[in-house]
């Protein structure tokens, strides 16, 4: 697989179709993988693809990287998951699809932090997104590289993400509010979060606006919560479950409950999924007489 | 001083008697599946099986948000208050060599020209008890930076575990003797069990500091094309600077109402884009690769060039909590090898 992906990557860097190839690499030691960034076609070699590429590489091709945009057309390795991450960038005029080449990787998961690797993909140390996988055989791609998989996702998410939802879900306001308050207060507003995700494009994110200060930058609990909430709002009807802002939150905030709560609420109040279909828009940035009412009360 | 034994089941005697008087005692304990360097009431809420905590023991004299003064708006005027900082006595147990000293690189900034009380008192407030590593992993690399994995520098009193899991207990300052004076009770005169082996990470044979202090000094360098295609993938948060011992840059804020409110001292990164914004929109760190050159000189051009201690004591940290695995030691051998 690696040398399909090699070689398709040193055609399009030949013919000149893209000037550069994001994909993944080895760290020094060969025990990690991390993001690189290719432009020749000599170098292609050192792209990897195995289940420790974790990184939604699909960040590097917003608007908050004017270096990255200025080494030409770019070409991502991506897995089914970070595509749709691309399909809502493209939805909200971030992208145009031909910007962009994908390289489509399918993929039979990734570990949900690296540290967890010890040679062999279990499921125990994959993520709840990888268990619910309907896209391990990229859904949109310029070319696919990989054996296509045969996996079917169960019917009903699972995994503790969607359990906890559950439990959450049947607690009192003041237990929920007493179990945010003890993961929120963690917070260091080190806002890594925000920025491993593709989805939080914007130039100036509200947090960082002070003229006025919408949002307190304090990280005691009344700024930790607003900036946890703001960002869960942001994302509602957006996000795509990649998991990437939980896998790098340095203080383990379990940002996945959130964000996939307000994706069940969306998909139930107005049937959207984010992240498969680039010519639909996200709900919360459109305005449809036909959407429901039945939960305004 | 000889050394002394400290049993583990000593611990609660120990905790209780800082605690009693009001004092904090932190140690690495579990919360939310990371042991981190977190205030404990008992032996039995600490862990004795970790690397290095998540987090630094900074927190404990320079928290991550804290009040300085406070202020508010009447009709007769203006009133503002100053808030001192409250310092109790705060033990340090289980700190790593790495960390403890860190604490000397951290008292040159906050005692530069200007001394910040807030850092200060609470720091002079505090018992650092170090215990030397008997374990590592890949990120830790103090070795590299000249610290030793039973490094005295910054601790109070070094510990070591022996086999029996039990500590061996060594004042290194006159703080350190005096407060093992003061809870005598808890420490054994005689010394009994074997010493643990001291766990030596590796040292990097790529990484000349010399030569990458030369390097980073020739302004020529500061454009160079390495910088991007080392940092390029940067994403630009700030959990290397949150998790750093040494990194100390801090922001005062205005909070509160049109009436009232706070003026308060948070951490800051150098890897934000504002963090260099100007008022006129202009930005001379417009890309994220030159913030994250800015880390770096800082660390191993611009520190050492102003004090005589650390700007990098070789944790790891930064390595480990990074989302995209940008690994500072690549970096320092990269530049290492620049003809």
């Amino acid at each position: 697989m690696e040398d399909k992906l090699r070689q398709k990557a040193r055609e399009l860097l030949s013919s000149g179709e893209v000037q550069v190839v994001i994909g993944y690499g080895w760290n020094r030691r060969k025990t990690r993988t991390t993001p690189v960034f290719i432009t020749r076609p000599e170098d292609t070699d050192r792209l990897v693809f195995n289940p420790l590429c974790v990184n939604n590489l699909s960040v590097y091709l917003t608007r908050k990287y004017p270096d990255i945009k200025a080494m030409g057309r770019p070409a991502v390795v991506a897995k089914g998951c970070d595509i749709k991450n691309i399909a809502v960038m493209v939805s909200e005029g971030q992208l145009k699809r031909e910007d962009v080449y994908i390289i489509g990787v399918t993929c039979g998961g990734v570990v949900y932090r690296q540290e967890l690797w010890q040679g062999e993909l279990k499921p125990g140390i994959m993520p709840v997104k990888c268990h619910n996988c309907d896209v391990r055989n990229p859904h949109i791609a310029d070319v696919v590289i990989g054996e296509k998989t045969d996996f079917a996702p169960p019917e009903e998410p699972t995994g503790m993400v969607f359990d906890k939802i559950a439990e959450i879900d049947g607690m009192t306001p003041a237990e929920r509010f007493a179990f945010w308050n003890e993961h929120f207060s963690r917070c260091i507003k080190c806002y890594a979060c925000r920025q491993v995700c593709s989805l939080c494009y914007c130039e100036r994110c509200i947090t960082d606006k002070n003229m006025p200060q919408w949002i307190e930058s304090s990280a005691h609990p009344r700024g930790n919560f607003a900036w946890n909430l703001i960002r869960a709002m942001h994302l509602t009807g957006r996000c795509t479950f990649c998991g990437e802002c939980e896998r790098a939150c340095p203080v383990n905030i379990p940002l996945n409950i959130i964000n996939q709560k307000m994706s069940l609420v969306v998909k139930d109040a107005f049937g959207y999924c984010a992240g498969y279909d680039p010519d639909e828009h996200p709900p919360m940035i459109v305005f449809s007489e036909n959407d429901k009412e039945d939960f305004i009360k | 001083m000889d050394k002394r034994l400290l049993k583990r089941e000593r611990l609660d005697r120990l905790i209780d008697g800082v605690t009693r008087g009001g004092g904090l005692f932190v140690a690495p304990r579990l919360d939310a599946r990371r042991v981190v360097y977190g205030p404990v009431t008992a032996a039995d809420e600490m862990e004795f099986d970790y690397i290095v905590p998540g987090n630094s023991f900074k927190e404990f004299f320079f928290p991550r948000t804290e009040p300085v003064a406070r202020f508010s708006f009447h009709k007769q005027g203006t009133e503002l208050e100053e808030v001192r900082p409250e310092p109790v006595e705060t033990v340090i147990f289980g700190s790593r060599p790495c960390d403890a000293a860190s604490c000397a690189s951290l008292r040159s900034v906050f005692t530069w020209d200007f001394v910040d009380e807030y850092y200060t008192e609470r720091e002079d407030a505090a018992v650092v008890m170090t215990v030397a590593c008997t374990q590592g992993d890949e990120s830790c690399f103090c070795t590299t930076v000249g610290v030793a994995p039973d490094g005295r520098d910054g601790s109070d009193i070094l510990l070591r575990e022996t086999e029996g899991g039990d500590f061996t207990a060594e004042a290194v300052t006159e703080k350190g003797a005096s407060f093992m004076e003061r809870y005598k009770d808890a420490f054994e005169a005689t010394v009994e069990g074997r010493e643990k082996e001291v766990f030596q990470p590796e040292i990097l044979d790529g990484v000349d500091l010399e030569r990458i202090a030369q390097w980073l000094k020739d302004k020529e360098h500061y454009s160079s094309p390495l910088w991007p295609e080392v940092a390029r993938k940067c994403i630009g948060c700030g959990a290397c600077t949150f998790s750093c011992p040494t990194c100390h840059c801090f922001d005062l804020v205005d909070e509160g109402t049109f009436f009232e409110g706070e003026r308060r001292k948070n951490w800051d990164s150098c890897q934000f884009d504002y963090f260099t914004l100007h008022a006129s929109g202009h930005n001379p760190r417009d890309t994220q690769y030159k913030r994250w050159r800015n880390r770096f000189m800082c660390k191993f051009h611009i520190y050492p060039g102003k004090f005589s201690t650390k700007g990098c004591v070789g944790c790891g940290r930064c390595i480990r909590v990074c989302p995209v695995r940008l690994d500072i030691t690549e970096v320092m051998e990269e530049i290492s090898k620049v003809p």
